[in-house]
């Protein structure tokens, strides 16, 4: 069976600039059906830049990004319809604020799927009880703790029901104490599993459900191994002194 | 000179009688003012020629007196074969005046909704569209409010520049009393009470627009 066929997303030789910066330098990665993949590496490495580009969020200059077997870029309308084969998650949630939690999950359903406002409602609440938060229905995110509106984000990313889940740095603005709540529905989540891809710090979280682990500096990624490898003795120097350093603290 | 008490009650059925047309005016220039200055805004964000071209619109309005838009449409115009009542084109020269300002609110409106928002909507796919009327617009009109409000009222001051086209508002009818009888203290402080009372009300009205706009999901 060839990684090809059923691969979600397709990078090969990416690059990227912002202006004169080059942030993206000769990406290859592919995401198989079913693959959790975790980006890890030091701030201003790339790694959320490269996660922007996966869903169009960010364009890209040089090489070839495939998304659900659409070529990003080439085609605006193409673009958009694999756009809606993923979910994204944001470090600051970015929840409407001026919306209920439900109707903050009904919105693209009603809008971009063009589901009935009953319909919606009831695809919302089946994945707000995934993420355990479905008493906070009719609640608005400011009365919401961060862990709670982090599970919201993420069960309005699901209600489209995307393919690719990616989380950008998902638990980074969370308090300690909230973090687990949010990796134990992102656990769950691949525990059914759902194809992502997370850029996150949490190693815990890489240890237990990844099965690739990418580390990124300087805009090109410089080990891409198995978690067990990743973590074992074999990695790369560079991956090894990273792991040190934010493991000790 | 003193104050006739009698002769400026006397004079209140008159002027009250044009605070409708003063207030359908002012409504009207409101809505126009704020629809097409929205649009502007629109416009300029995609940018692009069109956009640059908008941004210098709105500069020129606002460098303009309102009194020469209004002169303009009103005399001008008729030269091209355009011919409107002063009605029509005291309301249009409002609007057109107004928007250029209100552009400039909505764009500070705009500017202080955090980056993550469009991009959630982008995430989500929503369209563009989409994305104004159900996350951008109602975010924006949280944040501006208060200077809406104070555009409102501007407005409403202004409607006795139509008096330049024979428009029958308030201050146009005090200032027809008061040259009928020559008496000009009593009929212009009417007309300036009417004005504050008017003036007060709406932004009464706003800011109990306001509370509510940020009772909506407070943090």
């Amino acid at each position: 069976m060839s990684i090809q066929s059923d691969s979600i997303v397709d990078i090969q030789g990416l690059n990227k600039w912002f202006g004169p910066l080059h942030v993206l330098k000769d990406i290859d990665l592919t995401v198989g059906s079913g693959a959790r993949v975790v980006v890890c590496g030091p701030s201003g490495s790339g790694k959320s830049t490269l996660i922007r580009c996966i869903n169009g969020l960010e364009s890209y200059q040089k090489g070839t990004l495939r998304l659900a077997g659409t070529t990003l870029g080439l085609n605006a309308r193409e673009t958009a319809a694999a756009r809606r084969q993923t979910g994204m998650v944001f470090q600051s949630f970015n929840l409407f604020p001026h919306l209920t939690v439900l109707s903050n999950c009904t919105l693209a359903l009603r809008r971009v799927a063009g589901r009935s406002r009953s319909e919606a409602e009831d695809i919302a609440m089946a994945h707000l009880e995934k993420v355990r938060i479905p008493e906070k229905a009719m609640s608005y995110p400011g009365q919401l703790s961060g862990g709670q509106q982090q599970r919201v984000a993420i069960a309005r990313a699901l209600c489209l029901n995307p393919r690719i889940m990616l989380f950008d740095e998902p638990t980074s603005a969370l308090d300690p104490e909230m973090i687990k709540e949010v990796l134990d529905v992102m656990v769950a989540l691949a525990r059914d599993g759902m194809t992502m891809v997370c850029v996150t710090h949490e190693m815990g979280f890489a240890r237990e459900v990844a099965d690739q682990v990418v580390f990124m500096d300087g805009g090109c990624i410089l080990d891409s191994a198995s978690a067990r490898d990743f973590f074992g003795a074999a990695g790369h120097p560079r991956s090894r002194l990273f792991l040190e350093t934010i493991l000790k603290h | 000179m003193g104050f006739d008490l009698a002769f400026a009650l006397s004079s209140v059925p008159t002027i009250l009688g044009a605070v409708g047309t003063t207030l359908f005016v002012a409504l009207v220039s409101c809505v126009g003012a704020a629809a097409i200055g929205f649009l502007f805004e629109m416009v300029r964000r995609v940018g692009g020629v069109a956009g640059l071209m908008i941004g210098f619109v709105i500069d020129f309005i606002r460098s303009t007196p309102v009194l020469a838009w209004l002169y303009f449409l009103y005399f001008v115009l008729p030269f091209y074969g355009i011919r409107l009542g002063s009605m029509t084109v005291g309301v249009m020269g409002l609007s057109l005046y107004y928007s250029g300002y209100l552009a400039e609110v909505f764009k500070a409106g705009i500017d202080a909704i955090p980056k993550g928002q469009p991009e959630a909507t982008r995430a989500l796919s929503l369209s563009r569209r989409d994305a104004v009327i159900y996350v951008i617009a109602p975010q924006m009109l949280r944040n501006i409010a208060a200077p809406l409000g104070n555009y409102f009222v501007s407005i409403l001051k202004a409607t006795p520049y139509l008096a330049v086209l024979a428009v029958p508002e308030m201050l146009g009818r005090a200032f027809d009393i008061a040259s009928e009888t020559y008496r000009y203290t009593e009929p212009l402080v009417v007309a300036g009470l009417i004005f504050l009372a008017l003036a007060l009300a709406i932004s009464q009205g706003v800011k109990r627009l306001e509370r509510r706009l940020l009772a909506v999901g407070t943090r």
